[in-house]
């Protein structure tokens, strides 16, 4: 049995490695159109993990993650910045990601005490807010047009396109270097997040969703964990709004509105509520269509050019039919998402490959101690 | 003085157009536990018909064609995508976030069909005003509040003394009960669904009409406002959504009459002054001022 | 706190009698209706005390008093020295009351997810140190995972400890109930209809599980059945209600005789009737 057990764990070390690998080359080979694309997707999908954590995990409805979104991005790029203390960039990026995780902790009255699709409404009011002190406070925000983000610099390396890097003949700008960072930090937030939602925290968040009544009487502090997972939420959001922003070089107010939330919304149901996996799946889908369809518009029928007449369906347009179908496909058809009918699939091949099981019977004795004894597949 | 009864009557005004809006955001979730977020567009929607509808129609044609059309649109919408997903509370879950998607399409293509431009409604008040005493006051905000003074008393009507308002109530009450004893959900819903779009579509002619300068793709986006209203009276209750609405309303209009004293808000702030007071008052009571269900329905 | 931990380590098996829980003359009303009307009671450490009465006697409303979900208008519900009426749910599962529900109220996941549930209120592992899988955090999810797992043995599950509480039969999801409160390490444990809708296997093994529970571990067992049978055999005491009023209380023989329980609750030939 042990054996088996290292060999799983063998087996799926080398899986990472071929994947980390795979992840690691694009930057040799695409070119910057497509890193971008990429670039966005990993910001996105950080981001997609913190909601999917609130909303899939912990059923709490948030409309609000553009707010933290913004609130990682500025908090950058002020700490960082002139105005603002001109930080060591290095150090910018964790205190942004805690302004967004504190602007969370502030929300909490609100966000322990008001559930599920209510706190929908209520977190409505953080994006309009937020969005209009980022117009107004422009000593911080610069205001309407924004302001440019100073690239991060990681003990005397710079994520820009200055001091002409040649890596194994490839000349390497900016996205290439930000490629890593990204990779990176959505390495740590897959590991964080896997972990948990595998562990005490995230199994007291997935029973006060699927019964406030059972968690708290099984010891489960209903609004702290609430509050908690709006806090960690945000916290996501700003990591992703940080990358955004690094991406971007530029943040401006009218790009963290209403739509953004949505767009998060629409990539946790799109990808499975709940899921680490399906949250990224979902963020690439929502987040790589618009630019795809913008990039191959003339190639696609029913799909007009950017820019062309009045009243035609332009790409961004296309990709916003498709998925706020998907939304409502998803929903009634396949409630667990892009994750799930991956999870069926597998299931099925599996079946194929060993042969089922006997039933167990359907009046269970008690079975001898040694009879329970199986391999368990799901401890970390 | 002047300048607060100017206020006074904008903001009742505005409060009773959100009324319209609330009050259907309202019906919908008593009757099928969603919050409607597709809201906004189905306004819209029925703005953009009269806009496009009056010159063949004239005002009138136009508007109760779009009304009757909107209806219908919200009626199916639920029929045939919402209620496939069923009536306990947790597909009402569910079907609030399908509510979303549906509100991605519909804004999309209409946000597509205005584009940049201001519709004009053909609304019979244009930019009159009128003297009453000391202050003067646009011809369609009074308009705004005896029409919806008057459908709103037709919805309580509705409400009281009708077979559908009392199963509504009771859905509203305990749907498994209701169902047991033949209220036959789906029709109660649909009828809700109907009538919450019907009154959308009416609220869009007053929020595009003067002093508005018409109706864009946003005007959808400021009936999110009645969002915050149907929360402060705590989102099962007709009678609270109308207070609620009031309230917005006329919070709404002050900041922005008094907005050179509250400069330090920075201009706009009239535009979101609905969501601080919703913010403030959930801090107190996170169930609404008259909440007694509402947000703390299991 | 300190004698938590005591028990913890202990594996649970506790050698302090429970506290005594004693119910001083709680009422509950709800929007005009009294559900219930100045019930007393006191379960005595290391006893089964059956509440029975007709449906909506209020029987699972004082459960809600004793787990803290409803708030009682009037009246004392003291453990030990505690008295828990002021206390939230949670506060009240971390003094070792558990219980189950009626209705299954199970979360999504496997019945090991379910066992660790009732493992939170022994565990600390927060955000931080789960979401860095710190050391600590690990060893202390794989300790009690082990314990999790002896008590899905003992009741019964061990077969079925990575299955998806979703596909299980309902005897089984019935029971998982029972050992994820278990899992609390309970001084008291409140069980609501624990064989109710089980055939008569399911029923004698449940039974079986409860008195092997008691003798093993002391506990106290406040049981909610209609299953006559299985009160007749388990308890030591009985209290019952009818309309929210404690109407008769004793040991199960004399309530059985007990004429105003036979006439407002057991009707004239209804003692032998459940038996089975």
């Amino acid at each position: 049995m042990s054996d088996r057990i290292t060999a799983l764990l063998t087996h799926r070390r080398a899986t990472l490695l071929v994947v980390a690998v795979l992840l690691c080359l694009p930057p040799f080979y695409l070119d910057a159109f497509w890193l971008r694309i990429g670039l966005f997707s990993m910001a996105a999908a950080i981001g997609a993990v913190g909601l999917a954590l609130l909303s899939g995990t912990a059923g709490q409805l948030s409309l609000g993650h553009a707010f933290f979104l913004a609130v990682g991005a500025y908090g950058y790029t002020w700490l960082a910045g002139d105005p603002g203390p001109g930080l060591p960039t290095a150090l910018a990026v964790p205190l942004a990601v805690l302004m967004a995780g504190l602007a969370g902790g502030l929300f909490s009255p609100v966000a322990g005490r008001v559930k599920g699709i209510y706190l929908g409404i209520a977190t409505l009011a953080l994006v309009f807010l937020g969005h209009h002190v980022l117009l107004t406070a422009e000593s911080v925000t610069g205001g309407f047009n924004g302001r440019s983000v100073p690239p991060l610099s990681l003990g005397g390396f710079t994520f820009d396109s200055d001091g002409g890097l040649n890596v194994l003949g490839v000349p390497f700008g900016a996205e290439e270097r930000l490629w890593f960072l990204g990779l990176a930090l959505f390495a740590l937030t897959w590991f964080t997040a896997r972990g948990l939602l595998r562990s005490r925290p995230g199994r007291a968040l997935a029973a006060l969703r699927d019964s406030e009544t059972a968690a708290a009487v099984m010891g489960v502090d209903v609004a702290r964990h609430r509050s908690a997972a709006f806090v960690v939420s945000s916290m996501y959001a700003g990591l992703a709004g940080v990358l955004l922003a690094l991406a971007f070089r530029r943040v401006v107010p009218d790009y963290f509105g209403l739509v953004l939330s949505v767009d998060y919304l629409a990539m946790i149901v799109i990808g499975g509520l709940g899921s680490v996996a399906g949250a990224t799946a979902g963020a690439v889908f929502v987040t790589a269509l618009p630019l795809l369809m913008t990039r191959y518009a003339d190639q696609l029928p029913l799909v007009a050019a950017p820019g062309s007449a009045d009243g035609a369906v332009g790409p961004t347009e296309a990709a916003r039919y498709l998925y706020g179908a998907a939304i409502v496909l998803v929903l009634l058809y396949a409630p667990d998402g892009l994750h799930g009918l991956a999870r069926r699939a597998r299931d099925r091949l599996r079946r194929r490959r060993t042969p089922t099981t006997a039933p167990d019977t359907a009046v269970p004795s008690p079975p001898p101690p040694a009879a329970a004894a199986r391999p368990k597949e799901h401890t970390p | 003085m002047t300048d607060l009864l100017d206020s006074l009557l904008g903001g009742l005004a505005l409060g009773a157009v959100y009324a319209l809006v609330a009050l259907g955001f309202v019906v919908i979730f008593k009757a099928s536990g969603v919050l409607n977020f597709a809201h906004g567009s189905l306004l819209l929607f029925g703005g953009y018909l009269v806009a496009v509808l009056h010159d063949d129609l004239g005002f009138a044609g136009a508007l109760a064609l779009a009304v009757v059309v909107t209806a219908a649109l919200a009626g199916a919408l639920d029929r045939f995508l919402l209620q496939r997903g069923g009536h306990d509370a947790h597909s009402a879950h569910v079907q609030t976030i399908v509510t979303i998607g549906i509100d991605i399409v519909l804004l999309t293509e209409l946000a597509r069909r205005i584009g940049g431009d201001l519709l004009t409604l053909g609304d019979p008040w244009g930019d009159a005003v009128t003297e009453l005493g000391p202050v003067t006051v646009a011809d369609s905000r009074l308009a705004a509040i005896a029409v919806s003074a008057v459908v709103i008393t037709g919805v309580f009507a509705l409400f009281r003394f009708t077979s559908w308002g009392l199963s509504l109530r009771a859905a509203a009450e305990d749907m498994e009960a209701a169902a047991l004893m033949g209220v036959r959900l789906g029709r109660v819903r649909a009828g809700a669904w109907c009538l919450a779009g019907a009154l959308a579509a009416l609220a869009a002619v007053f929020l595009a009409a003067f002093p508005a300068p018409g109706l864009e793709r946003t005007t959808g986006q400021i009936a999110l406002n009645a969002f915050p209203a149907a929360i402060l009276g705590g989102l099962a209750s007709p009678t609270g959504a109308l207070a609620g609405s009031l309230v917005i309303g006329l919070t709404e209009a002050l900041v922005v009459g008094y907005q050179s004293e509250l400069h330090v808000l920075g201009e706009g702030f009239g535009d979101v002054a609905p969501y601080a007071v919703m913010l403030l008052v959930l801090l107190v009571r996170p169930n609404g001022l008259f909440g007694a269900k509402g947000a703390a329905r299991v | 706190m300190n004698d938590r931990t005591t028990r913890t380590r202990a594996g649970g098996t506790s050698t302090t009698a429970p506290p005594e829980l004693t119910v001083r003359d709680v009422t509950v009303r709800f929007a005009g209706l009294t559900a219930l009307d100045g019930v007393s009671f006191t379960v005595a450490p290391g006893s089964v005390h059956a509440l029975i009465g007709p449906n909506g006697a209020g029987k699972s409303t004082c459960f809600n008093v004793l787990s803290g979900l409803c708030r009682p208008d009037a009246g004392a519900v003291t453990l030990g020295g505690t008295e828990l009426t002021r206390l939230a749910p949670h506060r009240i599962a971390a003094l070792g009351v558990a219980r189950t529900f009626q209705n299954i109220v199970t979360t999504q996941g496997t019945v090991a997810d379910n066992l660790m549930l009732g493992r939170h209120a022994l565990t600390r592992a927060g955000f931080t140190a789960s979401a860095l899988r710190l050391p600590g955090a690990r060893r202390e999810q794989r300790e009690h995972l082990a314990r999790a797992r002896e008590i899905a043995e003992l009741t019964g599950l061990g077969n079925h400890f990575d299955a998806p509480v979703g596909l299980l039969s309902y005897g089984d999801r019935k029971r998982v109930e029972l050992a994820r409160a278990l899992c609390l390490e309970p001084r008291v444990l409140l069980l609501d209809e624990p064989v109710a809708g089980m055939n008569a296997a399911e029923r004698a093994r449940t039974a079986e599980v409860v008195a092997q529970l008691r003798a093993e571990l002391g506990l106290s067992v406040v049981l909610v059945e209609h299953d006559m049978g299985l009160v007749m055999r388990l308890a030591d005491e009985v209290t019952v209600l009818d309309f929210g009023r404690p109407i008769a209380h004793g040991t199960p023989d004399e309530v059985r005789r007990d004429p105003e329980v036979l006439r407002a609750y057991l009707g004239t030939d209804a003692t032998g009737e459940d038996a089975a």
